[in-house]
């Protein structure tokens, strides 16, 4: 790992995992500012369970040992069909629509498999899933929560497709830490499903997976825009009206608008940033009773995708 | 002796873990590694074939590995060629079920010489007389409904009259097909995906029992393959392991029984008689042919065109009257069933009591006593002049629903999922409609990377055909009981009820495309 900057001493967060009713997290009700645009940046520092990246006992990978905790006891729901994941299976399939939306911007050979890297890949849902497709050579799925990790190594070995070759690896890691873990370092595709709206500083964490795409690779990820209406929904009616997801998943004030990651990827001279070719955003909304579905102009208030691609 | 390894792996085996049905073998531990097969379908019925098919001509579906087994020589189901004689079992195939055999490329397969269309329908009561007719005019005809259907943007109603009308241009209410020409063109289909088109070839093992089917053995240790929530499928040809068992293995499914997915319903205390007749006068092919149906309340007796001067009986009864049919000479048994179609319910009564005979002479006195127009009888009705050899056969009718159409990796198909009363010829249409959509689900799947016999793929195949089975047997086996009464007000409700609705051409419409199948 060359090229570490103190500033990604951050969280890497082990993705939205609604999970089982937690009854070990405490939830951090204090901190959350439940209404008004106006409080989000600055109160974002204020968060209790971000403790101070240099105590950590790993400073390169600044796991945040909280986090990690929070979905430790999260884990055995991840493949309940009826748990609290039950949203993020039914996603899953919205998630390579996108990528397929993305990646067929270019003229590319059927013969070329694809090398996936999936950060925060939690129990596993997305990983497996692009791990099947046969236009996928491999996937390298990475989070570090070893009790996730271990859920996930466990499914694994339900399927004998994913059990061939290097199908899918599961590494228990931070990306920072990747280096030092997997014998691939480059990626066509490098996915942050669910990821960045849990960390504090996304700027250098972005900055650190594009390390890890190649020339002409898709950045693509999903994540929930930081307006009252999402405060509404995913705070307010997920967490405390039907309890869907475990009280203290989100950090409102830590989500990010499309506009930003947009600004952020125009400052990286890497980064293909025109519409369409290489700037891709679709905003996506629950439906009780039918599902995710896609809404276009949606991205701005809630739930979106966001994929970025790299010049080569 | 085994070897050290095998032994090990045997010990690490917790009976406890497997479920079994009827097996003997179900005890003994599963030694060796089973091949592992994508999909499994047990029953090479017309839903089972039909499935494979319909995954063999989609590109997603195309390279799964795929076993079908089925207990009887499939080779055999060959439609006799003798243009004189046709099966005593027959179905009527709605233009849905015809769209999608036509989309897996079978129906062109199919011997169409031997199928007939059919483009209208009288059905009439046999205790008033009351009758309906069906036609592809009342489907065409604009009444209030769609008018007010026009007005509501999107709505359900709209869409389903304009995928009907696109669909029946010719004018078919549904067409007449024998099963084993619909069976032996899929196999034909699936002979051919293998052979010209360099696919991978199903596995096909007939004249195949499935001896038992259990969950797969415990991981031997924490990093190896863990099967033990895998279906394994024992045979003579040895053990696969199903990333989704398909049971298309009839009403005593076999895999619905391993699943422990219960299935509820009753029996109606009636039997199918099915028979192959002929007709007075030969019909060409481009002429219009029309289904009789006659609601007795014994039950209904329904007349389904064949070619030339052939037709398909079906004949619901009560049990001891099936058994005396079954005795009648062929001119006898011949005078029968157009006394059922012509006579009034009490003669048709005594012809079959045991101590009546010669049921020929019964019926020419009695028919020209009984004028057409107190019965209802439909002109022209063709006369019935004889009944082909050995095609008089019959069958207990049956309503049975299963709960649930699926389980963890396990999904079920046709007669496995549900029976019918064949009153409105749906039984094999809602087969052909579970295979479709069954199909068309685990490409989804397959697009998506979902683990085809997974909860996440199959609960869609499960909620788009249970509910719209459900209402089917539901409105079916109403009709039935409606139609079983023999007099008193259910009679005047039911024949009031059939003139209102002969005389509102809209909703005969919207009743003939449930009944074609349009979804």
């Amino acid at each position: 790992m060359a090229h570490l900057r103190a500033l990604q001493l951050i969280q890497l967060p082990t993705a939205l995992r609604t999970t089982a009713l937690s009854r070990a997290f405490t939830p951090i009700e204090s901190h959350v500012a439940p209404c008004g645009v106006a409080n989000a940046i600055n109160s974002v520092r204020r968060r209790q369970y971000a403790t101070s990246p240099a105590s950590a006992s790993h400073p390169q990978s600044s796991v945040n040992h909280a986090e990690v905790s929070h979905f430790n006891t999260l884990a055995s729901a991840w493949w309940d069909p009826h748990g609290s994941s039950r949203l993020l299976h039914l996603m899953n399939p919205l998630r390579h629509q996108f990528i397929r939306r993305c990646t067929n911007q270019e003229v590319r050979d059927p013969a070329q498999k694809l090398d996936y890297l999936d950060i925060g890949c939690g129990g596993g849902i997305f990983a497996e899933s692009a791990a099947r497709l046969p236009n996928v050579a491999t996937v390298t799925a990475i989070d570090p929560t070893p009790e996730v990790i271990a859920v996930a190594r466990r499914h694994q070995r339900t399927d004998p497709l994913l059990l061939e070759g290097d199908r899918l690896t599961y590494l228990q890691t931070s990306i920072e830490d990747l280096a030092q873990h997997s014998p691939k370092q480059q990626f066509d595709i490098i996915s942050l499903f669910e990821v960045i709206e849990h960390i504090q500083q996304p700027a250098p964490f972005l900055t650190s997976c594009l390390q890890h795409l190649k020339p002409g690779g898709w950045l693509i990820g999903s994540t929930i825009a930081r307006t009252p209406i999402s405060w509404f929904t995913t705070k307010f009616v997920a967490e405390d009206i039907l309890r869907m997801v475990p009280r203290g998943t989100h950090d409102w004030n830590q989500y990010i608008q499309p506009q930003e990651l947009r600004d952020w990827a125009r400052g990286q001279q890497e980064l293909s940033t025109s519409d369409g070719l290489g700037w891709q955003v679709m905003g996506v909304v629950y439906v009780p009773g039918l599902g995710w579905k896609e809404v276009a102009g949606s991205e701005s208030w809630c739930n979106y995708f966001f994929g970025v691609k790299k010049l080569g | 002796m085994p070897s050290p390894a095998l032994l090990k792996r045997l010990l690490a085996l917790p009976p406890s873990l497997r479920r079994s049905f009827w097996s003997s073998s179900a005890t003994a531990a599963p030694a060796g590694k089973p091949d592992i097969y994508d999909v499994v379908c047990v029953g090479g019925g017309p839903a089972g074939l039909s499935f494979v098919s319909a995954l063999q001509s989609h590109p997603a579906t195309r390279a799964l590995k795929v076993a079908l087994i089925d207990s009887q020589d499939l080779t055999t189901s060959r439609t006799a060629n003798d243009a004189e004689k046709y099966s005593n079992r027959c179905s009527s195939l709605t233009p849905s079920s015809l769209r999608f055999l036509e989309g897996i490329g079978a129906w062109e397969k199919a011997r169409e010489e031997r199928t007939q269309a059919y483009h209208a329908m009288d059905v009439w009561d046999g205790v008033s007389g009351s009758k309906i007719h069906f036609d592809m005019v009342d489907k065409q005809s604009h009444g209030v409904l769609d008018s007010i259907a026009e007005m509501v943007p999107g709505s359900r109603f709209q869409a389903s009259r304009r995928k009907y009308e696109t669909s029946a241009e010719d004018g078919v209410v549904a067409t007449m097909c024998e099963n084993s020409n619909l069976t032996a063109a899929l196999l034909q289909r699936l002979k051919d995906f293998g052979a010209g088109e360099q696919l991978a070839q199903v596995q096909m093992w007939d004249k195949t029992k499935v001896d038992s089917i259990d969950l797969g053995p415990e991981a031997v240790d924490e990093k190896s393959l863990d099967l033990s929530q895998w279906p394994i499928v024992t045979t003579q040809h040895g053990q696969i392991a199903a990333r989704l068992l398909v049971g298309a293995d009839g009403a005593n499914s076999p895999v619905r029984q391993f699943a422990g997915i219960p299935s509820h319903g009753w029996d109606y205390n009636q039997h199918g008689l099915v028979a192959t007749l002929h007709l007075d006068h030969p019909f060409t092919a481009s002429e219009l042919r029309t289904a009789y149906q006659r609601f007795l309340p014994t039950g209904p007796i329904a007349l389904l065109p064949l070619p030339d001067n052939k037709a398909s009986l079906v004949w619901s009864t009560n049990p001891q009257h099936a058994a005396r049919l079954k005795q009648l000479s062929p001119s006898d048994f011949t005078a029968t069933v157009n006394a059922a179609f012509r006579l009034m319910p009490v003669d048709i009564n005594y012809m079959l009591t045991p101590s009546a005979s010669n049921q020929a002479e019964e019926f020419a006195w009695r028919e020209p006593a009984t004028p057409a127009s107190s019965t209802g009888l439909p002109s022209p009705f063709p006369r019935i002049t004889g009944v082909q050899e050995g095609t008089v056969a019959s069958f207990p009718l049956r309503m049975r629903h299963a709960d649930t159409y699926t389980g963890h990796r396990l999904a079920l198909i046709g007669d496995a999922a549900h029976t019918i009363h064949p009153l409105a010829g749906q039984g094999l249409n809602l087969g052909l409609a579970d295979a479709e959509a069954l199909a068309t689900q685990l490409a989804y799947g397959m697009e998506h990377g979902m683990d085809i016999g997974s909860c996440w793929c199959l609960d869609g195949y499960n909620s788009e055909r249970w509910a719209a089975n459900n209402a089917m047997i539901g409105v079916v086996d109403k009709l039935k009981k409606v139609y079983s009464a023999g007099s008193g007000p259910v009679v005047w409700g039911r024949s009031l009820g059939l003139e209102v609705i002969d005389r509102l051409g809209a909703v005969k419409g919207a009743f003939m495309g449930a009944a074609a199948g349009t979804r």
